[in-house]
């Protein structure tokens, strides 16, 4: 089956009203910095971190249906290289690339080489279990979540009330550059799919 | 007396008007069946409370998709009734017409359900749902106070959505 | 682009050159962002005044810091001593490079001497937002004030700065300004805390001083 959608999110990035990276560069470091006042433990910053790209993966992810004109992903392969080619293109102007898939298909890594959060950044050493870039696996796992996917997921278990199914995912840093390594690499594992009921009971 | 439209059994409405008043009412459901908006801009007749209005619609949606994909007779691959069946995927509904109105519906990969009712003779509004879906996503989407999942409160998204429904033929 | 290399190591943040500020993102990624921080803050607060006072610390961070960022980048590592010349650069370079746009009016305020007020017909933080009726005179602008607020502190001109909405004639939105009102000091003809400020840093012009100030904890 072909895909549907554009393979590259050059033309929909050079589209899209843009700004100056260091406004965004900034507010995000102004952001982390309020974390750290307000949260103080680096794991607790983690977290809310994670919890405020999933915020905005739930939201964004109309934009990107809206703007790229992608009707469906077929599976979660070709989903994830729509993420990685379109996604991040269009919202950071960067392009990241799929590696890593394992055998059956529901794991696999997203690299980043050039990455926009992270200009003027060092850890101090006060900080160093911070995940800096943390807010993307977060976008990633709220937009994944929000996107209906295929019957290829379908199980045929699945009782016939039930109408789509969603995408849970956990996103892990496997390489990070604020830590050393030599490039930002999220790994993505697809936990479960889960199904859309009939959001009313019968005696409501 | 004189009949206009003589295929139809009853008499509908007078033909719209190029552009003004031919939408009647609007409305927005998330993934999980919150209904998000209802916005209304002619509806005479009420039946029912708003509560009540939003579930009926609701449930309308809902089964009409899965029967009409149940009746898809050029799908190969279908499954049985209720197998998931994704927006864009195989056969959905886009509209229906009644003598007295039609329903134009859209719905996002993400779930979200667009539906606009209109004059019975109005064209195809898929391009105007689309439009409304941008909209939202300027308006709703990104702004800074609206809490996703919540009833759209938002001036910016009614005033446009008001102001571009008036273009509709 | 042919044979996409590797991205050059740097064993730390001040061996790699400062960006010179071309890259861009969409505007959309600093929404998704900035409505974040809006919302993060919400759960922080109590009433509004206290929301503002948030986003406008967030702000400042981004202030202080954009103003190093300049002043290497653009000047040479001097720093405007004039009042009305640091006024002048917030609302041409400063604006250019946060919002890709001169701010649209520099003022005097008419009443009060040590007032300034920087107008935008429409203001990026506001671009999209609807404020409920409950919010009351709630601005996101209070985040740029805040960026005001940061260069104009960090090269020498205390200030408190605000942001409202201001009605326009025959306009559905409001425009916003922000109200600079300057500390009493700086007004006086002779400030020695500019003056120190300024040789200071005509003293450590290495990039190296400058880039550090830019570590995100510093």
């Amino acid at each position: 089956m072909a895909p549907v959608g554009p393979r590259s999110g050059d033309a929909i990035f050079a589209n899209m009203e843009r700004v100056n990276a260091e406004l965004f560069t900034l507010t995000y470091g102004a952001t982390v910095r309020q974390l750290l006042t307000d949260l103080e433990e680096v794991d607790e910053v983690n977290k809310q971190l994670d919890q405020m790209g999933y915020n905005i993966g739930i939201r964004l992810v109309d934009e990107f249906l809206a703007k790229s004109n992608v009707s469906r992903c077929v599976d979660f392969k070709e989903t994830a290289e729509v993420i990685a080619k379109v996604g991040f293109k269009m919202f950071l102007g960067v392009t990241a690339s799929v590696t890593n898939w394992d055998a059956d298909g529901t794991c696999c890594s997203i690299v980043l080489e050039d990455n926009p959060l992270v200009d003027f950044v060092e850890l101090p050493d006060t900080c160093q279990g911070l995940y800096y870039c943390n807010i993307l696996s977060g976008v990633i796992r709220g937009a994944l979540e929000m996107v209906s996917n295929t019957s290829s997921f379908a199980q045929p278990s699945i009782p016939s009330f039930l109408w789509d199914v969603s995408l849970k995912t956990e996103v892990t840093w496997i390489r990070d550059v604020l830590r050393g390594d030599d490039a930002y690499e999220l790994q993505v594992k697809l936990v479960k799919q889960v199904p859309e009921e009939y959001p009313y009971k019968d005696d409501e | 007396m004189q009949f206009f439209g003589s295929a139809e059994i009853s008499p509908s409405p007078p033909v719209p008007t190029t552009s003004g008043n031919n939408a009647h009412m609007m409305y927005v459901f998330n993934r999980n069946g919150v209904c998000l908006l209802y916005r209304e801009w002619n509806r005479p007749l009420r039946t029912l409370n708003a509560q009540q209005d939003h579930k009926l619609m609701f449930g309308l949606l809902f089964s009409l998709k899965s029967l009409t994909a149940k009746m898809d007779p050029t799908s190969a691959e279908r499954g049985n009734l209720g197998v998931p069946q994704l927006p864009g995927q195989g056969c959905s509904f886009h509209s229906f017409r009644t003598n007295t109105y039609k329903l134009s519906f859209m719905e996002s990969p993400s779930g979200l359900k667009l539906i606009l009712i209109t004059h019975p003779r109005t064209g195809d509004l898929r391009q105007s749902l689309k439009y409304i879906y941008n909209l939202y996503v300027e308006y709703v989407v990104k702004n800074p106070l609206y809490t996703p999942g919540a009833p759209i409160r938002c001036e910016l998204f009614n005033t446009s959505l008001d102001q571009y429904v008036r273009s509709i033929a | 682009m042919i044979g996409v290399g590797k991205i050059k190591q740097y064993s730390n943040v001040l061996d790699k050159p400062l960006s010179k500020g071309k890259q861009e993102v969409s505007l959309s990624a600093f929404a998704f962002l900035f409505s974040e921080l809006v919302q993060y803050n919400q759960t922080q607060v109590d009433n509004i005044a206290e929301l503002e006072r948030r986003l406008e610390d967030a702000g400042y961070a981004v202030g202080a810091r954009v103003l190093e960022l300049l002043c290497h980048r653009d000047k040479g590592n001097r720093r405007e001593t004039r009042l009305l010349g640091i006024l002048s650069f917030v609302h041409s370079t400063v604006w250019k490079v946060l919002f890709g746009k001169v701010a649209d009016s520099l003022e005097k305020g008419t009443e009060h001497e040590d007032e300034y007020m920087i107008s935008e017909k429409e203001l990026l933080v506001n671009r999209f937002i609807s404020i409920p009726k409950d919010m009351g005179t709630f601005n996101c602008g209070a985040f740029v004030a805040g960026i005001v607020r940061g260069v104009l502190d960090s090269a020498g001109f205390p200030a408190v700065v605000t942001a409202h909405f201001v009605p326009v004639e025959g306009q559905q939105r409001p425009r916003t300004t922000i109200l600079i009102k300057f500390a009493e000091e700086v007004l006086l003809t002779f400030n020695p805390f500019i003056i120190a400020n300024c040789i200071l840093i005509l003293d450590s012009p290495s990039a190296k001083g400058i880039t550090h100030s830019l570590g995100f904890m510093s």
